[in-house]
């Protein structure tokens, strides 16, 4: 028969098992909440006030709704600069999966001084934001780019066209900036998700007589859902927050042709100083992110209920 | 009754004897006013009172000795040439200065970012004039008064109503009739050309043929554009001129120029402190972008990217023959160890057109934050460097000096762009210094970038940029021409 613990004995393991673990979790909430939830309620609260630097007599008084009014009625920089960084995501983001993936696979299957190779191919995605800015700035210059000399000489660049200067190019180029900064990132993640794949399903397919395109569609991609929704997820909220590069590279011009959101948010904020509208903006950001989080973490959870009902069948 | 009477003259005596007083007295406030004579040396006012038996800056320094110092400016000559300069104030003081240097957007941020945390960084601060509104209303910089009516820190040497250009001081550092700075440089931009293209026999020819009249220093715009016309050989990398079309201030200060010589401006005011009606959208102003959107087809393909640094290292390597630049960022380009065309350039007034012989003045001020840890020894180094000595001494070495006498030391008058720079001066329009002066220049700078990426036309994008001025400033600026 189990002799039954005395009350001090329960309480001491009460303590030991839960409060300890209680106790270990304190100062990461606590720094969760300063540097997370704290910022995030202030932004919140400073949306329905009127709060200016820059203004006398806006001092943070409530004023309800009225900034949100006024990003959904009377603020066409605002939604223009909302389509532009629709546009920079869906590109860049695409365009990094396919050629990432694309790489991942060769680097897996074909190369054998892999490490070498992915090293090398590392280099853009550890380089500052802002020295790769600097960097294309360099290079892409008006007048004595080095790229855009090139450019020019096999007639892909008019004599008289300048990368950033021109409306129509400045929003690609960064694209082509963000895509190569950003690819071996989808590359790195990736590889690892398919160097971790195991080799059964891939030996019994080829017993099957299954081709290479039958198994990468019907085992490799599946396989590789959870991983392919956390490099989207990633690199999504990334570029829903690209800065740095735009804005040392073009400052959100020529007129409004690379103004995404986040470089709009911080104009607003820290330029116009108008606070109280800049948390709406920002807050803007926030709910994007959100929902590209969402979608995310609804298509991780699909793939693993799947697999784990595979795993009942079989 | 003789004692009634007797009182009663003893009462009119007084009264008379007052009123006499009064009359002769001046209040601090009408001492510190700067007369409204444009750029003439005022008359002296009176010196404090009461004044020391002799007074030193070691002696009105003694107090703060050991006391540190902190300010912020924009990292370019003028400010280069101060820090040389702060070694000799150390030394005779005691009080030691520490100075941040910035690129201009960086060097007004952080002092926002200061400024509304009240935490007292900087003791005082160079912030360009078009901030001074939402400074004084928000109440982040002190009058001057105080100081200067103090006997211990006041050098009596130290005039500025007589010493200064007037208007100059009024436009950059007074505000809704306070003085709350001294101009740490007087800015204005005017035109920088090659004079020795300009006088090679081969091209006066050429364009003589062509044009029908002697080739010349452009004073209007035709002739401006006509020069860059001339001048546009894209095959040789060698351009007409180049405009600061990049999303940025400098875009905005240059149309600036053509605007007022057009005959258009931002507002209906006469001077900076006041709001008025929007007149930005005036024909004026959209013949003025027009003519300055123009002018793109003789600059260089990334002109819709540059700057005044893009404009200056683009002179200095000799691939333009005209610009409209600044008088600050002269120094640099005569330079001969950092210009290839040093010596070989000419400058004068911006071209004129309706609006007659105009430019535009902007400045950085020293101001004093009302969170400042030492501000009085803050005011003994700004009055200090406000001395001839200090300002010829910055002048020779890239800055841009408030003081007429200054101009009339013979060293300046050698300077190739001194008579250009004052030339302009004497011309200068006020902008306003509202607090919603920034934000303004915000609207009017995306407003003009989209223009000239040709996504809007000058009418749009001017009659856009109206609307939300207006709407920013409210019933005190109503639109005065219709927008579509």
């Amino acid at each position: 028969m189990k002799k039954p613990k005395s009350i001090g004995a329960a309480l001491a393991t009460a303590v030991w098992d839960r409060g300890v673990g209680v106790a270990f979790l304190v100062p990461g909430l606590i720094l969760l909440t300063v540097i997370l939830v704290g910022p995030f309620m202030t932004t919140i609260g400073l949306s329905f006030t009127d709060l200016s630097y820059a203004l006398p007599d806006r001092d943070g008084n409530f004023v309800g709704f009225d900034n949100y009014r006024r990003l959904m009625r009377d603020d066409p920089v605002f939604w223009q600069s909302v389509i532009t960084t629709l546009q920079f995501v869906a590109v860049a983001v695409a365009v990094e999966f396919v050629l990432g993936f694309a790489v991942a696979l060769l680097l897996s299957a074909h190369i054998r001084r892999r490490r070498v190779v992915l090293t090398l191919f590392l280099v853009p995605m550890m380089l500052a934001p802002v020295a790769v800015g600097l960097i294309w700035k360099l290079m892409l210059q008006g007048d004595f780019g080095m790229l855009t000399h090139y450019l020019r000489t096999v007639g892909l660049l008019g004599e008289q066209t300048a990368v950033f200067s021109d409306p129509d190019l400045a929003l690609a180029a960064v694209i082509l900036i963000d895509i190569w900064q950003w690819t071996p990132f989808v590359t790195l993640v990736m590889l690892a998700g398919l160097l971790s794949l195991p080799r059964e399903p891939y030996e019994a397919a080829i017993m099957d007589g299954a081709g290479r395109f039958r198994i990468f569609r019907d085992i490799t991609v599946p396989l590789l859902r959870p991983v392919i929704a956390l490099v989207l997820l990633l690199r999504g909220i990334d570029a829903f927050k690209e800065f740095d590069k735009i804005y040392i590279l073009t400052g959100g011009g020529p007129g409004t042709a690379t103004e995404l959101l986040s470089v709009y948010t911080w104009r607003v904020n820290f330029r116009d100083w108008d606070l109280g509208y800049g948390a709406v903006c920002a807050f803007m950001v926030y709910l994007v992110v959100l929902i590209l989080s969402a979608a995310c973490h609804t298509a991780m959870t699909y793939a693993r209920g799947a697999s784990g009902n595979e795993g009942r069948r079989g | 009754m003789i004692d009634d009477r007797c009182r009663y003259s003893v009462l009119v005596a007084s009264l008379l004897a007052g009123v006499m007083l009064l009359a002769c007295s001046r209040s601090p406030e009408t001492e510190n006013k700067p007369p409204e004579t444009a750029n003439q040396p005022a008359q002296p006012g009176p010196a404090p009172a009461p004044a020391p038996k002799v007074w030193s800056l070691a002696s009105a320094a003694a107090p703060y000795r050991g006391v540190a110092l902190r300010t912020i400016g924009e990292s370019l000559p003028p400010l280069e040439a101060m820090a040389k300069l702060t070694e000799k104030f150390e030394k005779s003081t005691g009080i030691e200065v520490t100075i941040e240097m910035y690129e201009h957007s960086e060097a007004v941020n952080k002092v926002m970012l200061d400024l509304n945390s009240r935490r007292g960084r900087y003791d005082f601060i160079l912030q360009p004039h078009r901030e001074l509104g939402r400074f004084v209303t928000n109440k982040h910089v002190l009058p001057l008064d105080r100081f200067m009516n103090d006997a211990k820190l006041r050098d009596p040497s130290f005039k500025p109503g007589e010493q200064l250009y007037q208007k100059q001081w009024k436009e950059i550092s007074w505000y809704d009739g306070n003085v709350y700075g001294f101009p740490f440089t007087a800015l204005t931009m005017y035109l920088w050309y090659r004079v020795d293209l300009l006088e090679d026999p081969q091209e006066r020819a050429g364009f003589a043929a062509k044009y029908g009249r002697e080739m010349a220093v452009p004073t209007t715009w035709q002739q401006y554009s006509d020069l860059a016309a001339w001048f546009y050989r894209p095959d040789k990398k060698f351009y007409g001129t180049a405009i600061q079309g990049k999303r940025h201030e400098a875009l905005w200060y240059e149309w600036l120029n053509v605007l007022y010589s057009f005959g258009g401006d931002m507002l209906d005011i006469e001077t900076g402190s006041e709001c008025g009606p929007v007149v930005v959208n005036s024909p004026e102003a959209i013949e003025a972008l027009e003519y300055y959107k123009g002018l793109m087809k003789y600059s260089p393909p990334d002109t819709r990217n540059y700057f005044w640094d893009d404009l200056m290292a683009l002179m200095q390597q000799g691939k333009v023959f005209q610009v409209l630049m600044w008088n600050d960022a002269t120094y640099a380009v005569e330079d001969a160890k950092q210009s290839k065309v040093a010596g070989k350039l000419g400058f004068a007034v911006t071209p004129q057109g309706k609006g007659g012989k105009v430019g535009q003045v902007e400045g950085w001020t020293y101001l004093i934050p009302a969170y400042s840890k030492h501000p009085e020894a803050a005011y003994l180094f700004i009055q200090w460097m406000m001395a001839f000595e200090q300002q010829l001494e910055q002048h020779l070495n890239g800055g841009a000096s408030s003081r007429p006498d200054v101009y009339a030391d013979p060293k300046v008058s050698e300077i190739s762009y001194s008579q250009a720079s004052m030339d302009t001066m004497a011309v200068a329009r006020p902008k306003p210094t509202i607090p919603e002066s920034p934000q303004l220049t915000e609207i009017l700078v995306r407003e003009l970038s989209i223009a000239l990426a040709g996504k809007k036309t000058p009418k749009q994008a001017l009659d856009t940029a109206a609307r939300e001025m207006s709407q920013l400033l409210g019933s005190c600026a109503p639109l005065k021409y219709p927008v579509q």
